[in-house]
């Protein structure tokens, strides 16, 4: 799983759009899929940190937390309905987001945009 | 070079006692068809469908703006006043440009809002249609988000509702006309896309309403792709399971804008609609 967010960093850093879109985005991000816990520390919209592991200490703005499955079909270029977005995870049952929902919602393209990168992965493989 | 068959013009009507400039827009000839955009957007939603020979050739497609979206400008005094869509006043605006434009019992498509709206005037005035194809539209859905977040001063209403509302558009549309689609709710003006949601998501009383409509006088068709997360395929199932004699679609590969996010794979769904009514 830390693969797809070293591609996420790395398609981020060389797509000035999502540097311009995240400009006023520096947030750390939990991403907790099944019992794995990923934190992504972004620094105006760079993916400047990743950390993986369960953490007590490492403080976090919002938390999106899904299982392997319902993000492995998130990830593919065409997901079923509800899995799509992230918001359809949580509509599924799926998913769900904690934490400061407002900071999500105004850097949501932003967001959005960076979590779907892995998409391009799973077409560059087929 | 390419000129379109659309021509847009302007009509002024009094709603409440306000006058109210509307843009409207129409393409064809024959049976007339009145069509909604949904909420936080404009006519631009229907350009495909009117620029469609197999459509256009049969029915005159007309569009128009609601006030305070796309050209038509919010009404006098709109500078201190918070926009609020409310039942009563979207039910005299399709009434009064209906009248306004003399049309005889039109064909009533409206999608989302417009198609809640669409249901509402099934049920109230079925005697102004000849029938509704109602598109995403279904009895009632309370917002499972903040309607307060798309109008605050130190965020653009408009970027964080198009991204919200990216939920609803389907991966099979194709990249253009996806962010064409989302384009809309960028340039959706401070606070109108709050102030449709105020409708869409507060305003019940379809419910009871909808055993009230009879499709033996006037058809009702409603439409609604997989890919809606606002209005599933269950919420449409639900509501048409509560209008006796009403049909029901399900389009896989399309979501909740499917006009505008995808006109090829609404085509054959819409035509066969027309067909219905």
């Amino acid at each position: 799983m830390l693969e797809k967010f070293t591609f996420m960093q790395a398609e981020i850093a060389r797509r000035p759009y999502l540097q311009r879109l995240g400009a006023l985005f520096s947030e750390t991000v939990l991403v907790q899929i099944d019992d794995q816990e990923f934190y992504l520390t972004f620094d105006k919209g760079q993916l400047v940190d990743l950390a993986q592991g369960i953490s007590r200490k490492t403080p976090w703005t919002f938390a999106i937390r899904t299982d392997a499955e319902a993000l492995s079909e998130f990830w593919t270029a065409r997901p079923k309905p509800g899995f799509h977005d992230i918001f359809g995870l949580v509509k599924l049952g799926r998913g769900r987001i904690d934490g400061n929902i407002l900071t999500l919602v105004k850097n949501l393209r932003f967001f959005k945009d960076v979590m779907a990168l892995p998409r391009e992965m799973q077409e560059a493989a087929q | 070079m390419t000129i379109e068959p659309i021509c847009g013009r302007y009509l002024t009507v009094q709603i409440d006692g306000t006058p109210q400039r509307i843009y409207f827009e129409e393409a064809g000839q024959g049976r007339p068809v009145i069509c909604l955009h949904t909420a936080g957007a404009d006519t631009r939603q229907w350009r495909h469908l009117m620029n469609t020979p197999e459509v256009t050739g049969r029915h005159r497609l007309i569009a128009f703006d609601m006030p305070w979206h796309g050209k038509s400008l919010p009404p006098e005094g709109f500078q201190t006043q918070e926009y609020l869509l409310q039942t009563d006043a979207y039910i005299k605006t399709v009434l009064a440009v209906i009248d306004g434009l003399g049309l005889e019992n039109p064909i009533l498509a409206g999608c989302s809002m417009g198609g809640r709206i669409a249901l509402q005037l099934a049920a109230l005035h079925p005697d102004k249609f000849s029938g509704f194809i109602a598109i995403e539209a279904s009895d009632f859905q309370p917002a499972w988000y903040d309607i307060d977040w798309f109008h605050r001063p130190d965020a653009h209403g408009g970027e964080m509702g198009a991204a919200l509302v990216s939920a609803n558009i389907s991966p099979y549309a194709p990249e253009a006309e996806r962010w064409n689609t989302l384009w809309m709710f960028m340039q959706s003006g401070p606070g109108v896309f709050r102030g449709d949601l105020n409708f869409y998501t507060k305003d019940d009383s379809l419910i009871a309403r909808l055993p009230m409509i009879d499709t033996a006088k006037t058809p009702v068709h409603i439409i609604v792709g997989a890919y809606d997360l606002t209005c599933t395929p269950e919420d449409a199932k639900r509501t048409a399971d509560q209008i006796p004699g009403a049909t029901l679609a399900v389009m896989d590969e399309l979501g909740h804008f499917p006009m505008s996010e995808h006109p090829d794979g609404f085509l054959p769904f819409f035509r066969h609609g027309l067909s219905l009514m």
